[in-house]
């Protein structure tokens, strides 16, 4: 694994969620931006876990665009867990949209519209995953250890934290982290 | 015969020291080693999590609504 600027090269195997990731993303990067956030980001580095879902967020767009993307998912035979029609109507109402490939339920990929701050950052930095000669384009991974840290608190987000400051040590950089986090109080209800 | 009583938050604290410390030496095995090597183990997790489960949209859907 070789950590350079915005860029993460993994020269690894690939497992049926890595596939199911890069078919996704290749269906949707021609008509939108995207980043992959949470659990997959830890998963692609490395972390000895499983996961039946992989979470994206997508900036805002127009029921048109949307219309557009969806389309192309469906000729890609993906479909939609959660409903048949409406996708625009879902998205603009804060409901994710889980796709997967026909004839299957798990992996999928849990899609939203950027609804905050935060997942607007997310958007805005972040990084390149090169893997057999694709791109992946996730969450900058203080932002990731951050979230997981101060707002999931899970014990397994937790240890996806922890998974990530060591496999990318000397990469990581503590004060943005604490700027985040910063960030994160400022955004979230911390009761 | 006697019974030993078990303390609940003794037992969880060893349990999560035991988590904590197999993170430790699997994130220094995926540094130290070539990505093949870790991602073949690593894949063998993944790989039978997604086989391992039948189930339906319907109930999937239903079990991500009750999780918080």
């Amino acid at each position: 694994m070789r950590f350079y600027e915005k860029t993460i090269e993994i020269d690894k195997e690939l497992s049926e969620l890595d596939r199911f990731t890069i078919e996704f993303v290749n269906t949707i990067k021609k008509h939108t931006e995207y980043v992959i956030v949470s659990g997959y980001v830890s998963i692609i580095l490395g972390r000895s876990r499983g996961s039946e879902d992989i979470d994206i967020i997508i900036p805002k767009m127009n029921e048109e665009k949307t219309k557009e993307m969806i389309e192309e998912l469906l000729k890609k035979r993906f479909y939609c867990l959660n409903t048949e029609k409406d996708h625009f109507e879902y998205l603009n109402d804060k409901v994710a949209l889980r796709f997967a490939k026909e004839g299957t339920v798990i992996p999928n990929m849990e899609m939203k519209f950027a609804k905050n701050k935060i997942e607007t950052i997310a958007l805005k930095n972040k990084i390149r995953v090169k893997i057999k000669g694709k791109e992946i384009y996730i969450s900058q991974l203080e932002l990731q250890i951050a979230f997981k840290e101060q707002i999931l608190k899970s014990p397994k987000d937790i240890e996806d934290a922890k998974h990530i400051r060591l496999v990318a040590k000397g990469y990581i950089d503590d004060d943005l982290i604490k700027e985040y986090e910063g960030l994160l109080h400022e955004t979230f209800n911390y009761r | 015969m006697k019974r030993s009583i078990i303390d609940r938050k003794e037992f969880l604290k060893q349990n999560q020291e035991e988590r904590d410390s197999f993170v430790q030496r699997w994130a220094e095995f995926v540094r130290n080693n070539n990505d093949k090597i870790w991602s073949r183990q690593q894949n063998k997790i993944i790989d039978s999590t997604l086989k391992t489960s039948n189930i339906t949209k319907e109930e999937y859907l239903k079990m991500k609504k009750k999780r918080p």
